[in-house]
């Protein structure tokens, strides 16, 4: 958020807006606090959700204007593309993008992981005693969560793909959860292992379009695992976790665990 | 073996990072590969970049 230009204050502000608009389907998270059944209800919820985080990037976007910063905030707000000022949608999109998608989905893949790393002690043990591996848990995690579930993409081109036919214009659902457990490309994939290798997972997306964030994803993941790892000696479920109900980004809502730190 | 410092290489789009002397085992690329070795129609690993838009970096 500070790299964004979010001061720390507005941080919770910015997780609340976050969850409302990823969890917009769950009631433990959204704006109602009701279950959404109607299609046209749940494009409102989200909208206005929309509309706030428009208001907050309206207000900095005018403070970066009048006094840019060292920040992502001010490249935004004085962005120029072909010589012309960047449109304000355009700029919104780049805020929301960046207000939202760099802390829940890490957040995620870290519960996601430490909910495997409980169910499967074997894995536990072995990044444990080998804290080389920790980059193959950060992969593993990111592959097993897969907290970014879906983007849709529209056929530039007919193309012919595992023997399906996509005609130029079609609509392409990008399952990135299925891709990350294609048996054809990953050996036993729906086990989870520390030191699976190769591991080229499509959690980030592929092409021009990767994930911007993925480098400080993994680092803030590595040094949680490197800080974590070294001090907890047990870890096991007290209970059952919970998932939030969302098919866009989500990933666990509560991971109850027992533990021992040194 | 060559003396040559080994170098490393980063993918301008999406930060991928090769090292010769670590190569890339998911790419069938052993451990001091050097990058003048690799084929030129090699694409980054994690987006699909050219090997032409990856420039030498100093770590």
């Amino acid at each position: 958020m500070e790299v964004l230009g979010v001061p720390e204050s507005d941080e919770p502000r910015m997780l609340k807006l976050t969850q409302e608009l990823f969890g917009n389907a769950d009631p433990d998270l959204n704006r109602s606090g009701k279950t959404i059944t109607d299609a046209g209800e749940g494009v409102d919820s989200i909208q206005s959700v929309v509309m706030d985080f428009m208001m907050y990037f309206n207000a900095i976007t005018e403070d970066r204007r009048a006094k840019p910063r060292d920040d992502l905030a001010s490249l935004i707000a004085n962005g120029k593309i072909n010589g012309e000022p960047m449109g304000h949608l355009e700029a919104m999109s780049y805020y929301i993008i960046a207000a939202t998608a760099g802390h829940d989905t890490t957040s995620s893949t870290t519960a996601g992981a430490l909910w495997a790393l409980a169910e499967n002690p074997d894995q536990f043990a072995k990044v444990k005693a080998d804290p080389s591996l920790i980059s193959g848990l950060i992969e593993e995690s990111i592959r097993w969560v897969t907290p970014v579930k879906h983007f849709m993409r529209t056929a530039t081109a007919d193309a012919e793909l595992a023997g399906k036919k996509i005609a130029k214009g079609d609509w392409l659902f990008l399952s990135y959860p299925s891709g990350n457990r294609d048996e054809t490309v990953f050996e036993d994939p729906f086990s989870f292992k520390v030191d699976r290798t190769p591991n080229k997972h499509i959690a980030f997306g592929y092409g021009a379009h990767i994930c911007l964030g993925q480098h400080l994803a993994r680092m803030e993941m590595r040094v949680l695992w490197e800080e974590l790892l070294s001090r907890i000696d047990s870890v096991e479920l007290d209970g059952t976790p919970t998932r939030m109900t969302a098919n866009f980004v989500c990933g666990p809502k509560s991971v109850p665990i027992r533990f021992k730190m040194h | 073996m060559s003396a040559e410092p080994f170098k490393v290489w980063q993918c301008r789009t999406c930060g991928y990072i090769y090292d010769e002397e670590q190569g890339d085992l998911g790419e069938d690329l052993a451990p001091g590969t050097r990058w003048a070795d690799i084929p030129a129609g090699w694409i980054c690993p994690a987006c699909g970049t050219p090997k032409s838009d990856f420039d030498m970096i100093e770590l």
